[in-house]
This record gives structure tokens, sequence and C-alpha cells, in this order.
């Protein structure tokens, strides 16, 4: 599956590339992740609840960048695999601002594979989508919010809410978990 | 083929449904009839820790007429709407929805109420349930709340149902004067899924000028969309092959639409407009 766009982010280059490779930031933004821990230099090791809806599944992996030009270039490469498949990618990022705005251009190429692939594939692309949406919202409050400028405005709040939520849920799961 | 483990509760009342679901939204899932829950938990893709079976409540299906509205309980199956002889009169854009899903045996099982919360992106009824301005009601612990089905689909599989409520009813508008509605669909040849399905709702007055148009798309995004494009070109305009043409050139103006291994993003494009622009004279030929 070919993953190709280009996503206009309201804040610095620089920012934004110190966001980008910052395992912390990351795990923030990234949907799902639930792990993110520095292996070596520009690679990582990650856990990930991916998924939309009801339909989730834990991957296991590892991130490695390469490539690295800053502020403008980077390809990230992706590998990892749980219970309900593989996925397994690469993806070019290449940065460039204009008037204060920073315009991301990434062209990935990602591989699932196993039992999400065989009865979700039509979902796949559609999930991957929107997870790339609620990462470029979440990076683009990160850039914001570091730089001290106003508060991000209304996608934000979606993306902040699911978060919130996603992280009471934890929480709850946590407790009802010590409770029984 | 086989789930994780799971707790299993019927309650007998929607009280009682409500109250569990309160105490356990977070680890529970509601199960109605079963037919894309179940399969997702026997290949492990959802592993919810608990299941509240609302099927044991009874007064959640039925089809009633009230106070100018068609309401629909939410356990009603697929195969109660595509049956009711009552609603092949007032409203024949369910019972002809409802004849789209699935096969004999997910229609009799499946509801409507499981299919629109669950929101799968190629799902018929929701659609349908925007061609017809429906409403779904919410019913919680801090009481019930109406949305409107354009509010109602967020995103993919996802809601604005909040996580400790219940889809209790669906109220559909009856339609006064000459109306026509129609289904159109490209079924995926193993799934059934609508590849993309269209859904319209036409209300006409004299000389076959379109007073209000309504037009659900499925299966064509991450998530079923008004066709507003579609709407905008066709109200105030006398019905006709041309206009037909004309309007469902916007069937997906602004919409990112899906790709898969089946059909790719300019096919399902293509498929859009011609579907849209069938269901229009289909609805056409349909009013009386």
């Amino acid at each position: 599956m070919k993953l190709t766009g280009t996503q206009e982010l309201r804040a610095s280059r620089e920012r934004v590339w110190q966001a980008l490779i910052d395992p912390s930031v990351l795990q923030r933004c990234i949907p799902g992740c639930e792990k993110l821990e520095q292996t070596g230099e520009n690679s990582y090791a990650m856990t990930l609840r991916a998924g939309v809806g009801s339909i989730k599944g834990l991957f296991k992996g590892s991130v490695r960048l390469e490539d690295m030009r800053q502020p403008e270039h980077f390809r990230m490469v992706v590998d990892g695999k749980g219970q309900p498949g593989f996925l397994k990618g690469t993806g070019e990022l290449d940065l460039a601002e204009n008037a204060g705005v920073t315009i991301i251009k990434y062209a990935g190429d990602v591989q699932v594979g196993g039992t999400i692939a065989s009865v979700g594939q039509r979902m796949i692309e559609g999930a991957a989508k929107m997870m790339l949406a609620q990462f470029f919202t979440a990076l683009e409050a990160e850039a914001q919010v570091e730089a001290g400028e106003p508060p991000p405005k209304h996608g934000f709040f979606r993306t902040a809410l699911r978060w919130f939520s996603g992280w009471l849920r934890r929480i709850f799961k946590g407790r009802a978990k010590v409770s029984r | 083929m086989i789930p994780t483990q799971f707790d299993y509760i019927a309650p007998a009342t929607l009280d009682e449904a409500i109250q569990l679901l309160a105490d356990n939204a977070y680890d529970a899932k509601l199960l109605a009839g079963g037919h894309s829950l179940i399969p997702a938990m026997k290949l492990r893709l959802a592993q919810p820790a608990m299941l509240i079976d609302i099927g044991r409540i009874k007064d959640l299906a039925y089809i009633r007429e009230e106070g100018g509205q068609i309401l629909i309980g939410a356990m009603t199956t697929h195969y109660q709407l595509e049956s009711s002889e009552r609603l092949k009169e007032i409203c024949p854009l369910l019972p002809e929805t409802a004849g789209h899903i699935g096969d004999a045996q997910v229609r009799n099982k499946g509801t409507i109420g499981g299919s629109l919360a669950h929101s799968d992106p190629a799902a018929d009824w929701p659609a349908t349930v925007i061609a017809l301005n429906g409403e779904i009601v919410a019913t919680g612990k801090n009481g019930e709340r109406t949305i409107k089905a354009d509010d109602f689909f967020v995103d993919m599989l996802t809601t604005a149902l909040e996580p400790v409520e219940i889809l209790r009813e669906i109220r559909v508008p009856l339609v006064q004067g000459r109306a026509g509605q129609a289904y159109t669909k490209v079924p995926h040849p193993a799934s059934g899924f609508a590849v993309v399905g269209v859904a319209v709702n036409l209300s006409l007055g004299a000389d076959d000028v379109c007073q209000s148009a309504s037009v659900g798309i499925t299966g064509a995004a991450v998530k079923a969309y008004r066709a507003r494009g579609v709407e905008n070109a066709l109200n105030g305009n006398r019905i006709d092959e041309a206009l037909a043409q004309t309007a469902s050139a916007h069937a997906a103006d602004g919409v990112d639409l899906n790709g898969d291994l089946y059909a790719s993003a300019d096919y399902r494009r293509h498929l859009v407009e011609v579907y849209t622009r069938r269901a229009i004279l289909k609805a056409f030929a349909q009013a009386k």
C-alpha cells in the first residue's frame, strides 16, 4: 500500500523537525503508541496498540530513522508484528518551510500481512489515513505549544479528546485489573 | 477461530444494560446480532473483556409510526425491515436497503442498531439513514439524546455514541406528498459489503421539480456521507436524465475516497457517480 501526501503544519520547520525526532513527543502523537524507547542512535523499539473502533491489535516492533539531513529530510523504516498480523514499511519525509508554515511531503510504502490483511484489507488504507491525520494534528499541536504560541484550534481538540479517552481507558483498565 | 476469554452477561432490561455498561464501559462491548463483532472476536481482532448481550431485552425490536415519524427499535433485524409490508408502502427505501445486506442468515440475525453502532465504512444502513434524514436515539445513565444521522458517523468504525451509551432507536420522518426513494449498490463479490452504495430520497412537486433531495453514500470513504453537491444540483430543478447526469458528477465532491485491492480510489469515484445517477433515476421512476 502506498501512502503519499502533503501536510501543512503551522509551526516552524526547526520545531517540527525537533518534534519528529523526539521519542517522547512521538509517543504522544502516534495514535495508540504505548511505548517508544530509544535502543540506539536513531533507532527505537515501539509497542503500538493500533486499530480503529473495537478492532485493535497489539504490535511490537522497531522504528529506525535513516538518511537524516536536518531539518529537511529523513527516512523512517518500520517493522512490527503482533497477533493480528505484521506490518513493514518505509517512508520518506521531506520538510519545507514557507512563511512560518512547515510543509511535510511524505511518501510511504507499507506492507500489511496476516489476519488483519486477509480479512480487513478493505479498511487498511482508510485506517492508515485516519491514524496519519491524527498523528499530524497532534504533531502540529506539539510543535506549536513548545513555541509558546497561541493554543491550537479546532482539530486539535478532537485529537486531544481521543487521546484523553484512550488514556482514561488505560487507567481504568489498569484499575479494573487491580481490583479483580 | 476461537475468541479469547470474555465474560458474558445478558441483562433482562434496558436499565440493567445501561448500568452494566456504565460500570464496565472500557472493558465491555454490547452484543446485538453479533454479525460483525463475533467474527472479529473469533479472529481475535476484537478482544473485549466482557460482552453485554442486549438480545434478551424485550421491546427493542419494533417498527412503529408516531408523531409523523417511523420509529425503529435498535434490535430490529434486517429481515424484519425487509419484510415489513407497511414499510414498503410508507418508506420503501428501508426494506429495499435491508434486502441488499449480506445473505439470508445475516439478515435474520443482524440488526439495524448493531450495524449503525458498528459503523462499518461499507455497511448499507448508514447511507439510507442519512438519505432519510434520520435520527439516532442514544440512551445512557444521564438520560436520552437524539443525534442526527449526519453527525452520528464520525470516522471509520467510530460514531458519536459515548462508550456508556446504548443506541436504542432509529427515527425517520414520514415522507409527505410525492416522493421517490431508491438504493443502488455494487456489492463486493465475496463479502456482499458495499463497494459503493447510494441511497436517494426525493420529494417532488408539480412538473417533476425536485423540492428536496437527500443523498447518502456508503462504501466510498472512511464513513458514510451526505452528498451535498448532488442535493444542491437537484433541488429546485426539474428531474430528467440530463440533470441526473450533471448532479451525479458531484457525488464525490470534497471526499477522500478509499482504495483497496478490489477497487482503487479512481474506480470508486467512477462507480459512485454512475450509481448515484442510477439511484436518482430509479427514485424518480418510483415517485408516483
